[in-house]
C-alpha cells in the first residue's frame, strides 16, 4: 500500500509557505487577503490555468553551504542575486562590437527572491548523500557520460533528454532557461498537469483506486491524487528504474541522480492566490538516498505564458543525427589519417 | 362533446405532441447522454475507435504488411473505409506521392518513428485516448507517444507556426462538439496507407455522443494542395467501460531509435 | 575574437544558468572551426528543440550554396508574439558559430544579427528590452 503520510509534509510545507510567499524584489504584492479558491462546478478545487516555474529560474537547486539551515535570504543578498541577473541581461545584449551572443530573445528570467534553494528539506537544502550502492551507479554513469557525451558509439549514450524522451516528472517541473510552461486541467474525477518539455500530460484519478499493477512501470510513473482541504496530494509509484530525478535530464552537472523503481514521489499543489500555486515534490527511494527530500517553489502564472506551445522534440532531433554522424565522420578522419601515418 | 370528436381531438392531440418534438432540442426521443453542470455534452472519458482506418482509410482486402519476417502480426486485414463516397480525391501528382508512401511505408511512416500522429489520425489510432472537460479550455489525451492538444473552448486562438498536433479552437453546436484544427505542419500521415497532406491542411471535427457510451465522429479535410475537393470521414468512438480501465504510457521513442539512427551506430569488432 | 568572446559567452552562461544547454555543443558542432557566414534567408524551420535559419551563401568561387543555423527553441519567440513569417526569404542575415562535426553545410547560430549588427528577435521578457516589432 502505497499511500504513507509522514509528517514530513505538512511541516515542510507550512515551511515552504513562508519561504516562498516573501515578495520577490521589484514585484508588487501577488496574494490578496479577499482572494478566494474557486471551485468547480462538480465541487473540487479549481486549480485549473497555465502555471510556468519561469520565476524561480535564479533560485538553485541546492542551497549554498555557507547559509546553513536559513532558507530565506536578506534584502542584500536578493538584491546582489538581481544584480547579477541584470548582468546576464547586459551579456546577451552583446559587448557593443557587433558581436551578439544566440541566447538574446532566445531566454527566460527568473525573478530574484527570497528562497535560498529550491530543496527545503533536508533543512540545510541540500540533497541527501546518495546510498553506497547508488554512489557506486552514479559514479559510473557520470564516468560513461564523460567518455562518451562528445562522440557517442549509440543514442544509448546520451539522456532521456538529449533522446528527446523525458525530464522525468521532477526535472519536467525545475526552472530552465526556457519552456517553463505547466498546465492544470481539470475534469470531474481527474486532474490532469501537463508539461511543455516534453509534451507529457499526467492523468491524475482521484477516486481512490489503487495504482496499477506492479508489472506496469513507466518513465512518468503511476499517478493517484486526492484532496486534503483545498491541496491537491498526488501519489506516484510505478516508475522505470531508468529516470533521473532532479535538474532537467542528468547531464552537464545536473543535481540529482538516476532513481530505481523503487521510486515514490509524493506532490502538493495549493493554490493561494489566483496567480499562485505553491508546489511541492517529496522523492523518496531508499535504494538511491539515505533520506527523502523535498522541494518547494511556487509556480506563478505570467500575462503573456497563457498556452502550452507544442515542443515536438524527438521530431525535430537534427543533434541526435549529428553527435552519431559526426563521431562515426571523426573517426573514420582518424582512421584515415592513421592509416597515411603508417604508410 | 361526441365520443367521436373526443376520440378525434385525443388523436390529433397525439399527433401534435408527437410531431412537436424537435429533435435538435434533444427532446425526450433522443436517446439520455451525460451532460456537465452548464448542461453541455459530457465528454469525459477514455474513448477509442475499432475502424480499420488507421491500417488504411480506404475500402480495401487484407494484404501483405511491410515485413514478412512477422507474418500475419504485420498484415493488414480487410477494412470497411470510413472515407464518405469511398475514395480519397488526391490530385493527380498527390496520387503518385501516395503510391510512393505506400512502396515506402515500413521506415517513411511517422508512426514508425514514433512522431506525432496529427490530425484526423490521433482520433482513430489503436490506442484510447482520454476527454478531460471541464467549463474551460479541454484537453485530449493520447496514449501514443504520449500525444496531446489543448481544445480552445473561448476566444479562437491563432498559432505563429505549424505543429504537429496543430491548433484546435472548439465550439458548441447543440449537441456537438466542433473542433477546427488549422496550423498543421502536414508531416503526419493519415494512415499506414501512406495517405497524406500538406501544411495546407485544415480539418474540421465534429464529436456528438448519440448515448452514453458512443461517439460519432466526423472529420471534414480540406487541402487545395493535395486534394481536388474536401472530403468526410466518419467513424464510432468506444466508451472504454472496463473497470479501472486508465490511460498507460506508450513513449515509443526507444522502439524507434534503431530504425532512425541505426546506420550511425558505432561498428565493434574487428 | 570571435572565438574568444564566443567562449566568453558559453562560459559566463554556463555560471549564471547551469545546463543551459540540454545537450553536449561539442558533440555536434566543431569548437576549432569558427565561421562567419553573411548571406540571404532561404527558409526558417520554426521546429523544436531548436529551430533552423536557412541561408544562401556566396562562398569564395562565387558559388551560392545553402546552410542550416542552428538556434534557439522557437517557443519563446511564439510567446513573445513573433510568427513564422517574422523572417522572411531574402532578408540579408550575418551568423557568427561553429561547424558541424559531419561535414554538412551547418553551424550553430552563436550569434545572429542583421548587417547593422542589430539581433533578430529583437525583445524579450526583461524590461529593460523593447518589445517584438512583428
Amino acid at each position: 500500500m502505497r499511500y504513507r503520510h509522514s509528517l514530513i509534509g505538512p511541516i515542510v510545507f507550512a515551511a515552504t509557505v513562508i519561504t516562498v510567499s516573501a515578495q520577490p524584489v521589484a514585484k508588487t504584492a501577488t496574494a490578496s487577503k479577499a482572494w478566494k479558491q474557486p471551485m468547480t462546478s462538480w465541487g473540487d478545487p479549481d486549480l485549473q490555468g497555465v502555471w510556468p516555474s519561469t520565476s524561480m529560474l535564479q533560485t538553485p537547486m541546492e542551497r549554498d553551504p555557507k547559509l546553513g539551515t536559513r532558507a530565506a535570504l536578506t534584502d542584500e543578498e536578493v538584491a546582489q542575486k538581481a544584480a547579477r541577473d541584470k548582468q546576464f541581461h547586459q551579456l546577451e545584449t552583446g559587448n557593443g562590437k557587433g558581436f551578439v551572443p544566440l541566447a538574446a530573445g532566445w531566454f527566460d528570467y527568473g525573478q530574484a527572491n527570497r528562497q535560498a534553494s529550491l530543496v527545503v528539506d533536508p533543512p540545510d537544502g541540500r540533497i541527501p548523500t546518495l546510498t553506497a550502492e547508488a554512489q557506486a551507479r552514479e559514479a559510473a554513469r557520470k564516468k560513461h557520460w564523460n567518455e562518451k557525451k562528445d562522440s557517442p558509439d549509440t543514442w544509448m549514450d546520451l539522456t532521456t533528454w538529449d533522446r528527446c524522451i523525458t525530464l522525468g516528472p521532477v526535472g519536467s517541473v525545475m526552472p530552465f532557461a526556457y519552456n517553463n510552461g505547466q498546465q492544470i486541467v481539470q475534469g470531474p474525477g481527474y486532474v490532469v498537469f501537463r508539461n511543455e518539455m516534453i509534451h507529457e500530460a499526467r492523468v491524475i484519478p482521484l477516486d481512490g483506486r489503487p495504482h496499477a499493477s506492479p508489472e506496469i512501470r513507466s518513465w512518468m510513473g503511476d499517478s493517484r491524487g486526492h484532496w486534503e482541504g483545498k491541496t491537491l496530494v498526488v501519489d506516484t509509484t510505478n516508475f522505470n528504474g531508468q529516470v533521473f530525478i532532479g535538474s532537467q535530464g542528468g547531464g552537464f552537472g545536473d543535481s540529482g541522480a538516476v532513481a530505481t523503481d523503487q521510486l515514490h514521489l509524493v506532490e502538493r499543489f495549493t493554490r493561494v492566490a489566483d496567480n499562485v500555486i505553491n508546489y511541492q515534490v517529496t522523492i523518496e527511494d531508499p535504494q538511491t538516498w539515505t533520506k527523502p527530500w523535498t522541494i518547494a517553489m511556487p509556480l506563478r502564472r505570467e500575462a503573456d505564458y497563457d498556452y502550452i506551445y507544442e515542443y515536438a522534440c524527438h521530431e525535430g532531433n537534427i543533434f541526435m543525427h549529428d553527435a552519431l554522424a559526426g563521431a562515426r565522420a571523426e573517426e573514420k578522419k582518424a582512421a584515415a589519417a592513421a592509416q597515411k601515418g603508417a604508410n | 362533446m361526441s365520443a367521436h370528436l373526443l376520440r378525434t381531438l385525443s388523436s390529433s392531440f397525439l399527433i401534435i405532441l408527437c410531431l412537436g418534438h424537435n429533435p435538435a432540442s434533444g427532446q425526450a426521443a433522443a436517446p439520455k447522454i451525460p451532460r456537465m453542470a452548464d448542461r453541455k455534452p459530457d465528454l469525459n472519458g477514455i474513448w477509442e475507435s475499432l475502424s480499420t482506418a488507421n491500417w488504411d482509410l480506404q475500402d480495401h482486402s487484407a494484404y501483405a504488411g511491410p515485413m514478412w519476417e512477422m507474418g500475419a502480426i504485420a498484415a493488414v486485414p480487410a477494412g470497411q473505409g470510413i472515407v464518405e463516397g469511398g475514395l480519397i480525391p488526391y490530385l493527380p501528382a498527390s496520387a503518385e506521392k501516395r503510391k510512393q508512401n505506400f512502396a515506402n511505408r515500413r521506415s517513411a511512416d511517422p508512426e514508425a518513428k514514433c512522431y506525432l500522429p496529427g490530425i484526423p489520425r490521433a482520433a482513430y489510432l489503436p490506442y484510447p485516448f482520454q476527454i478531460v472537460q471541464s467549463n474551460k479550455d479541454m484537453l485530449f489525451i493520447y496514449q501514443y507517444a504520449t500525444a496531446s492538444r489543448q481544445v480552445n473552448m473561448g476566444k479562437p486562438r491563432e498559432v505563429g507556426a505549424d505543429s504537429w498536433m496543430g491548433m484546435s479552437n472548439g465550439h458548441w453546436e447543440g449537441d456537438t462538439l466542433v473542433v477546427d484544427v488549422t496550423g498543421l505542419n502536414g508531416k503526419a500521415w493519415l494512415d499506414r496507407a501512406g495517405d497524406f497532406s500538406s501544411d495546407g491542411l485544415h480539418v474540421v471535427e465534429r464529436y456528438t455522443l448519440t448515448d452514453q457510451d458512443h461517439v460519432a465522429y466526423e472529420a471534414t479535410l480540406e487541402d487545395p494542395k493535395i486534394f481536388a475537393r474536401p472530403w468526410k470521414i466518419h467513424l464510432t468512438l468506444y466508451r472504454r467501460v472496463e473497470k479501472g480501465f486508465q490511460l498507460l504510457e506508450f513513449k515509443c521513442i526507444p522502439f524507434a531509435e534503431e530504425l532512425l539512427y541505426g546506420e550511425f551506430r558505432k561498428k565493434t569488432g574487428k | 575574437m570571435t572565438k574568444k568572446l564566443a567562449g566568453f559567452f558559453l562560459c559566463g552562461v554556463c555560471l549564471l544558468t547551469p545546463a543551459w544547454a540540454h545537450h553536449s555543443f561539442t558533440a555536434q558542432f566543431d569548437a576549432k572551426k569558427p565561421i562567419t557566414l553573411k548571406g540571404t534567408v532561404t527558409d526558417m524551420e520554426w521546429i523544436n528543440p531548436h529551430a533552423w535559419i536557412h541561408m544562401d551563401v556566396k562562398g569564395d568561387d562565387g558559388k551560392v550554396a545553402n546552410w542550416m543555423v542552428e538556434t534557439g527553441s522557437p517557443n519563446i519567440l511564439l510567446r513573445r508574439g513573433f510568427t513564422k513569417k517574422s523572417l522572411e526569404p531574402g532578408t540579408e542575415i550575418v551568423v557568427q558559430g561553429y561547424m558541424a562535426k559531419d561535414g554538412e553545410n551547418k553551424i550553430n547560430g552563436g550569434s545572429v544579427t542583421f548587417p547593422d549588427g542589430k539581433r533578430l528577435f529583437l525583445g524579450g521578457s526583461n524590461p529593460d528590452q523593447p518589445t517584438p516589432t512583428q
